[in-house]
């Protein structure tokens, strides 16, 4: 209902979970290290809300791209890892391939026009 | 397939799930505190959370729960409302259930017998020409050249003295594949067995059925082995059917099962097995090969039909075929079947119509007094849709609740039918996935019908209550209505079969059936066989006449009709003496005589039909209408109108001729007796089973059948009397919480109007008003409605017409009391309010 499209405004579904599955290509990381580094990889102009970030984890657990494990945090609480699967890897490759092709596109219809 | 199975892991770990979603998110939390956003740019906790886990798409079943824990309150704060709703409804789904479950039991549930589906029975058929019976040599060629059958399995029932007593028992004479080939042999004993009963030398054997077993035997196990004697012929019992054997699903089970083969050594003469005719009436089952379809069959039958009429013209008619239905279940719905089948399931759903619009009109009226409850959730920002969603939920809840207990309902009175009607053991009233399927259909559709309208009028922004009110009265006034015109027509119809004259003396008639015909007699031994039966019978003392007849009356034997006439004709082939036996009065012209070839007489209403107006002594009849060249036959005299053959057809008309060769071996006698004719029974049946000891004929007082046939008439009114009663009740509850919400609606428009010097009547009237179009509409409608059915009824109206004033008036009549009342009720005591006090309340 209400409150429901504010984050999402900053930032389309599609290209967070993309962006998910890249900053996890490196390695297990909790969901808050997970928006602290799209936040820090995209010179901290990429903000991601607890209101995105979570329900696209949960999408991308379901699709099977990641898979969920408890860990210890660096303040030593307890809490969930995500990691890339097989799937996940896969579907990165397959959206960054489509990515640049699309980015392509633009580029050489923003250079002719 | 791993998504949805993990969806379905969070479904069930719901609860798990959410406790670590909460955890991970206030984790998230802490880090951005520590990281020192402010806390005010937090969003909302649980909303949050709500927005991640409705990403595992189970929004639905949670909201569903939550509608139905809300229902289940809702419905127990008022269980007087919810007690009512459940029993009206369950009233209109225990008919439908009943009526489908029969419906279930003898067409659709396939017989408990091995692969039922690849059973088929066979008929013959031709343009103009059909018998449901194969005669047996026919049978045996079939079965010996058909490459797509199976298994090809012959019966014949017939019935048999057993040891010396009076009572027939009857017998079913089969092939003795037929236990093997249903995979029914577990009873007690041995079964028959192909490689020893089929010869015809073998030694004799029977099978018990076991009901008779039970019955007759007290279920002992030592009589497998011992001899009894059918028609005085020894028979050894080597076996007893299992208790659920269904057979092959014909009607009245048998006492006994005999092998075909031996049909002619227990029925002296017989000539079934050699009979090219059809005086044998035997039926014929076949099982089909693996893979091989009726079509595929009938195919091949063709082909072999045009075969056996080389080999013996006299046996196939011309154009002849074998026509295939399936086997395997009680009952195959033929196309004659379907209208009556569809006035059963109209009249049943009326019943439901009628209860959905009651509960409709409660739903309303209580709805009212929930719409404080309802604006509330509105204010709090519910959707539309949200709070239908929530009130359909309800509904659907009371229609589940209905279902089961209409289930309930339909059991029980299959239960009680069955039982009434001496069901055989093997017929199953138990609810079968089909019956439940079917409730749950059912349930489903009236939750819809019941609750959508009232929870789209309660919800719509401008209420309408008239209209939708106006609906449900008109709904239930015609669909009451229909039943009470259709309860009131069987109801005149039964009355009019017992009071009318039959046009024959029923009460002192004696009818006796040497059955000549299957113990092989030809004419000649006929002839002199029935003039000796007639000479001493009627030396009998208290014996006033002997008549003799080919068609027993209301017999169901040896039926013969003329087709090509737009009205039914019964042929009888009658010697002089029947009509005065009969009691049936001569109106002009003469008897039949022994001469007589092409002399006929006719009842009053052929001739009517025939000639209006003129006197048919002379005229010329046509056996066939549209071949001028067929047999012309004369008449020569008029007889009274006699419903001997079919009491319920008003279209019946009889043509009596005198008896020739043919069917001299079918005659049976009719004796009129002085007394009472049971006390010539047992001197009858001595005096004409004397002259050959090889027959037993029957004995059976004229009676009886015409008690039996009224019986079934007056079942059906009986039937038809309480769904309309039923349907009345439910309708002036109905209207009676109809009226009175309208009229408590009103209360202070009414108390003002009082206060204001306003007449009584004058009150009533105005609030009464607006019901007054609907039930006239209703009325008519109905009325119409039962007009367009009562052309399907008419068969078994008893000549009532279908459009019998008095059954129409009455019912209205009865249905505007009923209705004037329902309204009164709640308007007096509307009208008994203290104006005063009403006022100063609101």
């Amino acid at each position: 209902m209400p409150m429901e499209s504010i984050s999402k405004q900053s930032m389309p579904s599609g290209a967070l979970a993309m962006l998910i599955l890249r900053v996890l290509r490196a390695g297990p990381l909790h969901g808050y290290a997970i928006a602290q580094k799209i936040h820090v990889l995209s010179n901290e102009v990429l903000e991601v809300e607890e209101g995105s970030l979570y329900p696209a984890l949960q999408k991308i657990l379901l699709k099977g791209w990641v898979s969920a494990e408890w860990g210890i945090s660096e303040t030593s609480r307890k809490v969930r890892f995500y990691k890339l699967t097989a799937a996940g890897r896969k579907q990165l490759e397959a959206e960054l391939r489509d990515y640049d092709r699309v980015t392509e596109a633009i580029k050489a219809i923003l250079r002719t026009a | 397939m791993g998504e949805l199975w993990r969806r379905l892991w969070y479904l069930l770990h719901r609860r798990q799930m959410q406790r670590e979603l909460q955890d991970e998110m206030a984790f998230h939390r802490e880090m951005l505190e520590r990281g020192g956003t402010p806390r005010r740019r937090f969003g909302n906790e649980t909303r949050l959370q709500e927005q991640a886990h409705e990403t595992w798409g189970w929004t639905w079943i949670e909201r569903l729960a939550q509608d139905l824990r809300y229902g289940m309150r809702t419905l127990m704060r008022s269980p007087a409302f919810s007690i009512a709703a459940v029993l009206v409804l369950a009233v209109g789904i225990g008919v439908n259930v009943a009526a489908f479950g029969l419906f279930n039991m003898f067409v659709l549930k396939p017989l408990p017998v091995r692969d039922p589906d690849t059973l088929v029975r066979l008929q013959r058929s031709a343009p103009g020409t059909f018998s449901s019976s194969v005669p047996y040599p026919s049978i045996a060629f079939y079965r010996d050249h058909a490459k797509t059958l199976h298994a090809v399995i012959a019966s014949t029932d017939r019935d048999v003295i057993l040891e010396r007593e009076n009572l027939p028992a009857r017998t079913r004479f089969v092939t003795s594949n037929l236990f093997h080939e249903l995979g029914a042999e577990t009873g007690l004993g041995r079964v028959f067995d192909p490689a020893l009963d089929d010869r015809k030398d073998a030694p004799p054997v029977v099978m018990l059925s076991h009901t008779f077993w039970e019955q007759r035997y007290d279920s002992d196990p030592t009589v497998v082995g011992r001899v009894v004697h059918l028609n005085h012929k020894p028979a050894t019992v080597i076996g007893v059917a299992p208790r659920n054997f269904s057979g092959l699903g014909l009607p009245h089970e048998p006492a006994f099962w005999a092998p075909l083969v031996q049909q002619p050594y227990f029925v002296e003469g017989s000539t079934v097995l050699t009979d090219t005719s059809l005086g044998g009436l035997v039926d014929m089952w076949a099982r089909l090969e693996k893979g091989v379809s009726p079509k595929m069959a009938e195919q091949e039958l063709l082909a072999l039909t045009n075969e056996l009429r080389r080999q013996s013209p006299n046996s196939v008619w011309d154009n002849e075929r074998l026509v295939s239905e399936p086997g395997g279940y009680l009952q195959a719905v033929r196309k004659d079947d379907v209208p009556m089948l569809m006035l059963v399931a109209t009249l049943v759903l009326l019943i439901l119509t009628v209860a959905c619009s009651n509960l409709g009109g409660l739903m309303l009226a209580r709805g009212v007094t929930r719409s404080h409850e309802i604006s509330i959730r509105f204010a709090l920002g519910a959707s539309r849709r949200r709070i239908v969603r929530q009130l359909l939920t309800e509904s659907l809840l009371l229609a589940a609740m209905a279902a089961l207990a209409g289930l309930g309902m339909g059991y029980v009175c299959l239960r009680v039918f069955l039982s009434r009607v001496n069901a055989p053991p093997w017929l199953n009233p138990a609810p079968d996935w089909r019956v439940v399927l079917f409730a749950g259909g059912v349930g489903l559709i009236a939750a819809v019908v019941f609750g959508l309208a009232p929870a789209l009028q309660l919800t719509a922004k401008r209420r309408r209550g008239t209209r939708s009110r106006q609906i449900l009265v008109t709904a239930q006034i015609a669909a009451s209505c229909v039943l009470l015109i259709v309860a009131g027509l069987l109801v005149r119809a039964l009355h009019f079969a017992v009071s009318s004259d039959a046009g024959y003396d029923h009460e002192h008639i004696l009818v006796v059936d040497p059955d000549l015909a299957a113990h092989g007699y030809s004419a000649t031994t006929a002839r002199s066989y029935l003039d000796t039966a007639q000479t001493r019978v009627r030396q009998l003392p208290g014996v006033i006449s002997v008549g003799l007849t080919s068609m027993a009356p209301l017999g169901h034997k040896n039926v013969t009709s003329l087709g090509g006439y737009p009205f039914g004709i019964y042929v009888s082939r009658v010697e002089p003496g029947f009509f005065s036996t009969m009691g049936i009065a001569r109106l002009s012209g003469r008897d039949v005589q022994r001469e007589d070839k092409n002399e006929i007489v006719v009842s009053e209403s052929l001739a009517r039909r025939m000639w209006p107006g003129q006197s048919p002594l002379g005229k010329q009849f046509l056996l066939d209408p549209s071949n001028a060249l067929s047999e012309k036959l004369t008449v020569v005299g008029v007889v009274a109108n006699a419903r001997t053959m079919s009491m319920h057809d008003p279209d019946a008309t009889e043509l009596y001729q005198m008896s020739d060769d043919a069917s001299l071996p079918h005659m049976v006698l009719l004796v009129r007796t002085q007394g009472k004719p049971e006390d010539l029974a047992t001197a009858v049946r001595t005096v004409t089973s004397s002259i050959d000891s090889g027959l037993f004929p029957t004995v059976r007082r004229l009676s009886e059948s015409f008690q039996d046939e009224v019986g079934t008439v007056e079942k059906g009114a009986l039937i038809a009397s309480l769904m309309g009663a039923s349907a009345v009740l439910l309708a002036a509850v109905g209207l009676l919480g109809l009226v009175a919400y309208a009229v408590s609606q009103k209360t202070r428009e009414i108390a003002v109007r009082l206060a204001l010097g306003a007449k009584r009547t004058h009150v009533i009237r105005a609030m009464l008003r607006q019901f007054v179009g609907p039930v006239a509409v209703g009325l008519v409608g109905g009325a119409g409605l039962a007009a367009a059915a009562s052309q399907l009824l008419r068969r078994i109206l008893y000549g009532v017409s279908g459009l019998d004033p008095a059954a129409y008036l009455g019912a209205i009549g009865l249905l505007t009391i009923i209705i004037a009342f329902a309204a009164w009720l709640p308007a007096r005591r509307a009208l008994a309010v203290d104006a005063m006090r009403v006022l100063r309340h609101e």
